[in-house]
């Protein structure tokens, strides 16, 4: 027995020590490409060069098979060929966080204020710093692109990455299912505001007993004329504000009454009793079972959103047009800090964000098999387009992209009025750093997993909860923070001039 | 040395059994151990990869671990943890010591493998679809509980909402799911044990609560044991699916339903930083690893033979 425990100890030492050799092997390896990255960069660009991009969206049938083509037309341009990679969407924040931490080779990351989110990695050394990348290389996608993207999108005022031109500003409407508002004869005319709703849901529960008056899954959040310092975090500014304050917004009037307004609607039966636990309204999107909701607009969205539920649904502002750090980041391409070949990256962006055949080819596939062009600037998919078929948001500027046959001829005209009709929110641009209050941040986040959806979809009573919510919030450390964000907030004032 | 070698030599056949599992355990558990530094560390990348990140990052002592701690939740959250926990462990145990018992003693071999099969059934889901049976039972307007409520003229339950019940909930959607498996255990042993007990306490004229009281549960003490012991290592770990999908994630039901997983994972989801995370992970390894220690200590004080080293 005793002997069997000490050959055991051996063998554990023995382990121990095969440990060491191999992580110091580990080490080796990575000093070595180091090496390598510094002759490959250093020398001249004769070699073709292949960058890996990483990308959001449920992975494609035909990517390899298109980035192929794509190759051959990149190589002849910039002398380098692209590799894709799809990560799912539910996946993305955690796969790259992972893959980026632990130094997976990548040279092109997309990144947005939702998914793997762009400022706070750009801050932890995620991305490359793209000041004279974009001097040197991007002269033609900075003519291309809303100077306001570019802008709003430095972080400590550096551009860590290329954000794609579309819809710069965010606004919020109130969408409805024609059917119920011609059924009903309901006029939408004079709706804006939460209150201006109340009538027209009461006739639809009234006589549509068994649809949704009211949709909304559990990330819904009552407008209020504020912009959030950290997305659903209860720190924000007003919009029209001269002192820069920041305010917990569950203190402030207009979100005492929204929420008033949500419970009654809630006790009216007006919305979903599941609402606050709901993850998705999607299958009452497809089943046509619902009679309104909000939701975010773009420049002909009802012709969009008809289009891809079958049936007409049309819509009226709730807000104005803001533009917001949120909207202005919506979605971004970063060089990856460990990219070795930055350079060729940075001319591989400026040529996707200038060139339509180019563009094209990266959102709707190869021409003749994917899709066809019917013109100039139109084009329609072909049945193989199945295999094919990209979010185009997140695959750089919008505005080259080829139209189809339902989209108006003057679509990206009207985004550009849209864009520049947008009003800036008073803290663009401003990113706060939570460094110093990371634990408190973990905390604060805890508390609002707990109350906020509940608090939001009118699902518990306000003059109950509201209370108990302000006070977790103080006790987990929300003060702290907010004099945190304040004293950032003033600093970048004074930086700024505002 | 020469002893070590001759012994590797001798035994070399059961050693090479052990090498998969050995080997799993040295990529898996040892190697990982290196990246706890990470705790102590403001983890930021770095350009050459993980080993450089690991050792460039800025030292900051115990700060990632002030998070866990630093609000009235640290309570609760590990009051919850534990004492579902010890529920599992104890309830558990007895229900799968019963249902062992009740299987090896069914006299149609061909129903008991039924049986069987189906309590093994629900060990294979996925926490996810366990939370949508869960909801198909306890949804608000078209859940299977209200509508008998209904019936019967009550006034329906807001389940998702109301604390009070979820205790129970869990309990029992746990134990649905693990019984089975831990049946399964049991059951091999009692197989195994010397038919001949039986047979004797039988002529001396025991009826069948005696035998298992006297020779089943006697039997079966050493792998009570060292379940037991193996779950108490786990204490400090919550499942996080039965926590978080099968509540639906429900803010009003935190005060009962919220552990240490979920609430680790609801601070960091959004803000990703591993520094903070691995602090969690190493905080909840320290304190299993002790009590695996003390519980190893306390059994070895009773009985030697039944403890696990």
């Amino acid at each position: 027995m005793r002997n069997s425990k000490r050959s055991f100890s051996f063998v554990l030492a023995t382990l121990m020590a095969l440990v060491l050799v191999l992580s110091a092997c580990g080490g080796k390896d990575n000093n070595a490409a180091e090496g390598n990255t510094g002759t490959s960069t250093g020398g001249s660009s004769e070699k073709t060069v292949n960058l890996i991009w990483y990308t959001i969206g449920t992975p494609q049938k035909d990517v390899d098979r298109v980035m192929e083509e794509v190759s051959k037309y990149t190589k002849e341009k910039i002398n380098a060929t692209i590799t894709m990679k799809m990560v799912d969407w539910g996946d993305y924040q955690q796969k790259m966080q992972v893959n980026v931490a632990s130094g997976e080779p990548m040279d092109i990351i997309f990144t947005s204020a939702g998914g793997f989110d762009y400022v706070q990695n750009a801050r932890k050394g995620a991305f490359m710093v793209l000041d004279d990348l974009l001097e040197q290389y991007g002269q033609d996608l900075k003519n291309t692109i809303d100077p306001a993207f570019l802008e709003g999108s430095k972080v400590d005022g550096h551009n860590y990455g290329i954000p794609a031109n579309k819809e710069l500003p965010q606004q919020e409407v109130w969408r409805f299912n024609k059917q119920f508002l011609d059924k009903y004869n309901l006029d939408i005319s004079n709706v804006r505001s939460l209150e201006s709703i109340e009538p027209l849901l009461k006739t639809i529960k009234e006589n549509e007993p068994t649809i949704t008056a009211f949709a909304m899954d559990k990330n819904y959040v009552p407008y209020v004329p504020y912009d959030y310092v950290v997305q659903n975090l209860p720190m924000a500014v007003k919009l029209d504000t001269t002192d820069y304050k920041i305010v917990n917004i569950l203190e402030t009037q207009e979100m005492k009454d929204a929420l008033n307004l949500m419970r009654k609607y809630y006790k009216a039966g007006y919305i979903a009793p599941e609402a606050a636990t709901t993850g998705s309204t999607s299958d009452l999107m497809t089943s046509s079972m619902w009679f309104m909701d909000r939701a975010q607009t773009q420049p002909s969205a009802d012709n969009l959103w008809s289009q891809s539920y079958g049936y007409p649904v049309v819509s009226t502002p709730a807000s104005d047009a803001i533009i917001t750090n949120t909207s202005v980041q919506g979605s971004i391409m970063a060089i990856s800090a460990n990219s070795e070949y930055p350079e060729k990256a940075m001319e591989f962006l400026n040529l996707l964000n200038t060139d339509p055949v180019l563009r094209n080819m990266v959102d709707s596939g190869i021409e003749g098999v994917h899709y066809n062009k019917t013109d100039e600037t139109h084009y329609e998919n072909l049945p193989e387009s199945k295999n094919y078929d990209m979010p185009s948001y997140s695959l750089g500027n919008n505005m080259l992209l080829y139209l189809n046959a339902n989209d108006p001829d003057d679509k990206w005209e009207q985004f550009k009025t849209f864009n520049a009709a947008g009003v800036d929110s008073p803290i663009l641009s401003f990113n706060f750093d939570s460094t110093k209050v990371a634990s408190e941040m973990a905390a604060i986040q805890n508390v609002k997993e707990q109350y906020w959806s509940s608090l939001m979809t009118g699902t518990v009573e306000p003059d109950e909860f509201l209370p108990k919510a302000i006070e977790k919030f103080k006790e987990a450390g929300l003060d702290k923070v907010i004099a945190e964000a304040q004293t950032q907030l003033d600093a970048w004032r004074a930086a700024n001039n505002k | 040395m020469a002893a070590f070698f001759r012994n590797l030599l001798k035994n070399k056949v059961m050693l090479f059994m052990v090498l998969p599992g050995a080997l799993w355990f040295f990529f898996f558990s040892y190697m990982p151990l290196v990246g706890t530094i990470a705790a102590f560390k403001q983890y930021r990348f770095s350009r050459e990869g993980f080993w450089a990140s690991l050792a460039k990052s800025e030292w900051v002592g115990w700060d990632n671990f002030k998070f866990l701690f630093s609000t009235n939740d640290a309570l609760l959250i590990t009051r919850n943890t534990l004492l579902y926990n010890i529920a599992f462990i104890f309830i558990g145990l007895v229900l799968s010591v019963a249902m062992a018992v009740l299987l090896s003693e069914l006299v149609n071999k061909r129903l008991a493998k039924v049986y069987q099969t189906g309590m093994f059934l629900p060990y294979f889901l996925s926490w996810v679809i366990v939370g949508y049976f869960a909801f198909s039972f306890l949804s608000m307007d078209r859940g299977m509980f209200n509508q008998i409520i209904s019936w019967f003229g009550g006034d329906p339950i807001q389940w998702y909402s109301e604390a009070k019940y979820w205790p129970y909930i869990l309990i029992f959607v746990s134990l649905w799911k693990s019984i089975g498996y831990n049946s399964v255990v049991y059951l091999a042993s009692i197989m195994g044990i010397d038919k001949s007990l039986y047979e004797a306490a039988m002529i001396d004229g025991a009826n069948k609560w005696q035998q298992v009281k006297n020779i089943t549960i006697p039997m079966l003490s050493p792998i009570i044991i060292i379940m037991t012991l193996l779950a108490v290592g786990k204490i400090f770990y919550a499942d996080f699916g039965l926590f978080y999908q099968v509540p639906r994630d429900s803010g009003p039901l935190y005060a009962v339903t919220n552990v240490i997983d979920t609430y680790v994972y609801r601070g960091l989801k959004t803000s990703g930083e591993i520094g903070m995370s691995t602090a969690a992970g190493l905080y909840q390894s320290v304190v299993g690893f002790a009590l695996v220690m003390v519980s190893n200590y306390v059994v070895r004080k009773i009985d030697k033979d039944s403890a696990l080293f």
